[in-house]
């Protein structure tokens, strides 16, 4: 029998228009902790999924210890005993943890001899028993929607393990989580391995990488580049070769220039459809020529507080000034005309209309105005004209230009439009929700600098994110919120990441 | 095949137009297969919708009849057929779903039927009017219904639906308590004046039904397809139509598009309701929703509520409805197996986006195919190459 | 007072069988604007069979009858074949099939049923008779004042409906089937991550729908119009829908919306016979289930909340 539990070889994936994977061959021990490092769109996703019987691959073999399989189906996976944690769970919000648990594997038993019935009784004390034996604590009977991100993680690891795996894949773990979370999981991760398992670790970030993993597998644009050993590796190393050339790991940046406050946001609450408060007393406000930084973990209110300052959701008290002007009760039209620019979290359903053209969704915020508009009669000529300039001065790159549906566009592509448009109303106000989310390095530099940029200019800038990283990197002020209320607003010289990290859980404030 | 397929469908700014013409022929096979196996000849019987239609000239003609006359009478029917079917695209733009459009019409019938239908107004005043009435009549009852979803979030298919029966059972029961003919069991006709066809009228030696309303109906085309290319009004609706969360980020009114479009949709049913009502029939029949509401909605996917499209795709569903009568009394065949074809034609047009998926996955494979060959033939040239070195 | 319980009954149980089908149907992720013309098809299939077999036995025998139903159940799940096959392999819009659905459902039984009589039994019909099925009462429950009605001239389909409910809320609730149905309308990634054919679940409960909604048919068609024609297409299938919404896609709930709408209908009818009005004034009656169902969808509609991937076309390789 082969030393290697895992053989993928040659593997080639293609989807239309690109190859997602080129001849990639990977050997991965037992009991090792393995990890596949490349930036997003580097293929390694898309290569686990085909581990884990998402996909199959159009070349090349798999063999899971020794033997060569055909892997056709998760459940196939699963009978080889593979399991995988995927980037956006897969749990089902209005089930409990233990139904979400032993989906697909339920016990059962038969109500007089013949009904047969899910006991969801004994199911219930095996995850306890479980969940106490790998420290994964959870309770059973509490619904996911009811649950925060990283329990509803260690509802994935324990379905997993509920399924007996034994190779188990995490597909970007904590990209959702704060520091402390993530020192948690990776001692979760190092405990498994204790237990005799194999991990696979997808990630883009490097620390971890030296901080659990045995060995690292670099992929660049589908193809794999090299198989590190880490101990033996800087991280510096692993970077260039993971983006195929030198990278700076700081945007850089100069002093700020602060000037007079633009926006002002006064004992602000907000309550979302169910009524319930989500953004509690929040008080803040933002100069011109500043960052201000939102850190939080998602699901915190972070997002709410934009709605509520671009007008999409209503504050139920509270006040918003922008330029010392009351505009609590504006319309969310008004509200752009008196200068807020508002890049959104989710770019597909709020920042573009899918099915209209790239020029069509370049003017969306000014499409009424002169010179697009005269007397309601639309002027397709200046949208054109428009659009041709957008699309040369931000580099937007898409099939034909600006008749291009946006839908046909990649997703780098769609942020670039967006940013654009809202970077070219030139409001004094600009509110960046999660700007660089799924893009890749060289995409996330840029809009970094595009963002300090539009502050040297003075303008006054909130930028919302989940990424630490990016908030220690740009933020000139830090706000971080949790549980809808801000507990701490600092100049970002004088908070390290762990302290965020810790105001992020509640732990602190 | 796979080859043939794309090359007929492959075109993509031209799928607008094919994809539809595969559904219709599609759907023609499949009712000639019916008609085959009822023992009758498909294409005399597809012929028979044609001559129906008066645009095939039939073996003999009554007297003061003709091709032009059938013409004229198939216009007749068509007008409210185009009607309803651009009610149904605007709507669909904005993204609703206007399933209601029979009961719309019927109200606009209805209340123009009883305040100048028998009124005894003069022809000037009473055919505007009619018109006038209709429109606001339908615009009531759509934005109704478009308000309902924006204020209540009530989905439009189920309160159109609602309202179709309501008006139905209602508009029945006024008919039979204080308008009813006791002879025809519909309600009284409508005075001549108010009329918006001009029946039996003497041309030359020939008795013709002259349709005022069919010119209207395709400046009413031409007026939907200026106001979805290039009005602000339209860009909104459209806007609202693709994504509603879209629309509220940019600073549009949901709301009040929602309303708007159902305003327009409605207006747009009610001037088929009295082009049907006041036009084509002159009365009312109690308790019968006019089929053309749901036939437009097939109309309108054919034509991919393109304006003009639906021109093109009314026409040639009126010949299917209205031909279906001749080619029962020719051909002995059940006049039913004309809807038949109009549902199956919706089937197959319901499913365009998937056939546009299909051919575009299949023209991609053989795109690759090509590559792949061409790879191998320069590999092959190079090996040889090197055999001769 | 005795008539509102007995024909508000036998008017809300088919309502809620057809329900629960849409339930079925909806909390798999699929929406079922269609139940109208599957109750249709499904009571011309059963009609068919009954009115072909009624030559078979004699004049008072209630076989034709269960065959009917039993026809009615198949040619439903048949023909929701059709919508099953749009919505999940050909990926069409599920509002839009929905309602072709219904089209042709018209349209098709129209001239079927034409054909047929003028082939079969040589008069150019739109109709099968059917006559009234016959009806039960339960000795002894029966008497019990008030309640006794509701033991009073039961239709036969009415205690199979009941039966039948039970067993679709037990599997529903109950069984691994039922927890990856619903599972299926929340969050299809998770099933399928879970080893679980979402399609397929998703073709099942379509075709529940369709059997269930064959049940409806075939009991209107046994009971309101004794007959099966046109007339069948009456948008009960669209109240049905109302119901569900209002019982917020759950089993119990939705029992009382149809009892509502059942009880509404007959308590009108009464008034009507009560004050002795003329008949047309019972076509004003007939409104009264559709107001209720705007002016309750009016309530409703904003705080219920429907399957969250409801009508969204599952896409496997969309993560």
């Amino acid at each position: 029998m082969s030393e290697y539990i895992v053989e993928m070889k040659h593997i080639t994936k293609r989807f239309p228009g690109i190859v997602a994977n080129d001849d990639v061959t990977l050997q991965i021990k037992k009991g090792e902790i393995f990890a596949l490092l490349g930036e997003n769109g580097a293929g390694k996703s898309t290569l686990m999924s085909m581990l884990f019987g998402m996909y199959e691959p159009d070349e090349g073999e798999i063999y899971i210890r020794g033997k060569k399989e055909r892997i056709s189906s998760p459940s196939y996976a699963s009978k080889l005993n593979i399991g995988m944690v995927h980037q956006h769970f897969k749990l089902v919000s209005n089930y409990t943890i233990a139904e979400n648990i032993i989906m697909g594997m339920e016990p059962k038993k038969k109500a007089l001899g013949l009904f047969p019935y899910v006991d969801l009784k004994s199911a219930n004390k095996e995850i306890a028993q479980l969940s106490k034996k790998y420290g994964l604590e959870v309770d059973p009977e509490k619904v996911i929607e009811d649950i925060n991100v990283s329990t509803q993680q260690r509802v994935e690891i324990l379905k997993m393990l509920y399924r007996e795996a034994e190779i188990l894949i995490f597909d970007e773990p904590t990209a959702v989580l704060t520091p402390q979370e993530i020192e948690f999981l990776l001692d979760i991760i190092k405990g498994l391995r204790k237990n005799g398992k194999t991990i696979i670790l997808i990630t883009h970030k490097l620390e971890e990488i030296k901080q659990v993993a045995d060995r690292c597998a670099i992929l660049n644009r589908g193809r794999l580049i090299d198989v590190l050993d880490v101990a033996s590796t800087s991280t510096k190393q692993m970077a260039n070769l993971m983006v195929g050339r030198e990278v700076s790991f700081e945007t850089e940046k100069s002093a700020p220039q602060f000037k007079e406050k633009i926006l002002e946001v006064e004992n602000l609450s907000v309550r979302n459809s169910d009524n319930f408060e989500v953004v509690k007393n929040v008080s803040f406000s933002i100069r011109g020529g500043e960052i201000f930084a939102i850190a939080g973990v998602s699901g915190n209110g972070q997002v709410e507080i934009a709605d509520a300052i671009a007008g999409l959701l209503k504050a139920s008290s509270g006040s918003i000034k922008l330029n010392g002007k009351e505009i609590t009760h504006y319309s969310i039209r008004k509200r752009t005309m008196e200068g807020i620019s508002y890049i959104p979290e989710d770019r597909q359903s709020y920042g573009l209309v899918m099915d209209f053209t790239l020029e069509d969704n370049l003017a969306l915020k000014n499409y009424y105005k002169e010179p697009f508009c005269h007397r309601g009669i639309l002027r397709q000529a200046e949208f054109t004209r428009y659009a041709e300039k957008l699309i040369a001065d931000y580099d937007v790159r898409s099939g034909q230009g600006n008749k291009t549906m946006v839908r046909s566009m990649s997703g780098g592509n769609q942020q670039k439009a967006i940013i654009a448009r809202e970077i070219e109303l030139s409001s004094p106000l600009m509110i960046f929700v999660q700007p660089t989310r799924g893009l890749d390095i060289g995409a996330i530099e840029n809009i970094h600098r595009q963002i300090i940029g539009e502050r040297d200019k003075g303008r006054a800038i909130l930028l919302i994110s989940l990424e630490l990283d990016e908030i220690m990197n740009c933020a000139d002020t830090i706000g971080v919120i949790y549980n809808g209320e801000l507990k701490k607003i600092a100049p970002a010289s004088e908070l390290t990441t762990n302290e965020v990290g810790e105001f992020m859980m509640g732990v602190k404030g | 095949m796979k080859k043939l397929i794309v090359k007929l469908l492959g075109n993509e700014k031209r799928q607008s137009m094919t994809i539809p013409i595969f559904a219709i022929l599609v759907s023609l096979v499949a009712g000639a297969v019916v008609l085959g196996l009822l023992g009758k000849n498909p294409l005399s019987a597809y012929m028979n919708l044609l001559q129906g239609s008066g645009l095939w000239p039939k073996a003999s003609y009554a007297g003061g009849k003709n091709m032009l006359t059938d013409f004229t009478s198939f216009l007749n029917a068509l007008t409210p057929m185009l009607f309803a079917s651009l009610a149904v695209a605007v709507a669909l733009k904005g993204g609703l779903f206007n399933i209601g459009i029979s009961g719309q019409m019927l109200c606009a019938g209805f209340v123009t039927t009883v305040v100048i239908g028998y009124s005894g107004l003069s022809s000037g005043i009473a055919k505007p009017l009619v018109l006038l009435l209709g429109i606001v009549t339908g615009a009531l009852v759509g934005g109704l219904v478009g308000w309902l979803k924006f204020k209540f979030n009530i989905n439009e298919v189920v309160s159109t639906i609602m309202i179709n029966y309501i008006a139905q059972y209602v508009i029945s029961f006024c008919i039979n308590t204080f308008y009813v003919n006791p002879v025809s069991r519909q309600s009284n006709p409508v005075s001549k004046a108010a009329r918006l066809t001009l029946m039996e009228t003497q041309v030359g030696d020939l008795k013709m039904d002259i349709p005022l309303g069919i010119i209207l109906a395709v400046i009413a085309a031409f007026i939907i397809r200026f106001l979805f290319n290039k009005t602000k009004l339209g860009y909104e609706i459209k806007t609202v139509g693709s994504s509603i969360t879209a629309a509220r980020y940019a600073g549009i009114s949901v709301g009040r598009n929602m309303v708007l479009t159902m305003v327009i949709s409605g207006a747009l049913a009610g001037l088929a309701g009295v082009t049907y009502y006041l036009g084509y029939f002159g009365s009312i029949q109690p308790k019968v929703l006019p089929s053309t509401g749901f036939d437009a909605i097939a109309v309108s996917l054919l034509g991919n509520s393109n304006p003009i499209g639906i021109i093109f795709s009314s026409f040639l569903i009126t010949i299917i409805s209205k031909g279906s009568t001749y080619m029962s009394s020719a051909a002995g065949v059940e006049a039913e197996i004309a809807s038949v074809i109009t549902g199956l034609i919706l089937l197959f047009s319901a499913c365009s986006a998937y056939i546009a998926y299909k051919v575009k996955r299949a023209k991609s494979s053989l795109e690759e195919e090509k590559i792949l060959q061409e790879k191998e033939k320069t590999n092959d040239r190079a090996d040889s190459g090197k055999g001769a070195e | 007072m005795d008539n509102i319980i007995i024909d508000g009954l036998s008017f809300a149980l088919p309502l809620f069988i057809m329900a629960i089908g849409g339930i079925y149907s909806e909390k798999s992720g699929i929406t079922n604007l269609a139940l109208e013309g599957l109750q249709g098809f499904g009571a011309f299939t059963g009609a068919l069979v009954a009115v072909l077999t009624a030559s078979w036995f004699s004049g008072g025998s209630q076989i034709p009858f269960y065959l009917a139903i039993l026809f009615a159940v198949l040619g439903g799940a048949l023909y929701s074949l059709l919508h099953a096959l749009l919505c999940i392999k050909f990926k069409a819009n599920q509002v839009i099939s929905g309602v072709v659905i219904n089209i042709l459902a018209t349209a098709l039984t129209a001239f079927l049923t034409k054909q047929i009589n003028s082939a079969v039994f040589g008069s150019p019909s739109d109709k099968f008779v059917l006559g009234v099925s016959n009806r039960i009462t339960v000795p002894g429950l029966s008497q019990i004042p008030v309640l006794g009605a509701v033991f009073t001239n039961i239709y036969p389909f009415e205690i199979i409906i009941v039966v039948v409910a039970f067993i679709a809320w037990y599997v529903l609730y109950k069984t691994r089937f039922g927890l990856h149905l619903r599972a299926c309308g929340d969050n299809p990634h998770a099933v399928d991550a879970a080893g679980i054919d979402v399609s397929r679940v998703r073709f099942i409960a379509v075709m529940v729908s369709g059997a269930l909604s064959g049940i409806a048919g075939i009991s209107f068609a046994y009971s309101i119009s004794a007959n099966f024609s046109g007339n069948i297409y009456v948008g009960y299938g669209y109240l049905s829908i109302a119901a569900l919404i209002f019982g917020n896609w759950t089993i119990l709930p939705t029992l009382g919306a149809c009892l509502l709408f059942g009880f509404a209908k007959s308590g009108g009818y009464e008034i009507v016979k009560m004050l002795k009005m003329p008949s047309s004034y019972s076509d004003l009656v007939m409104i009264l289930p559709y107001v209720l169902t705007l002016l309750l969808l009016i309530f409703f509609s904003k705080h219920n909340k429907s399957p969250r991937a409801l009508g969204e076309i599952y896409d496997k390789g969309k993560r």
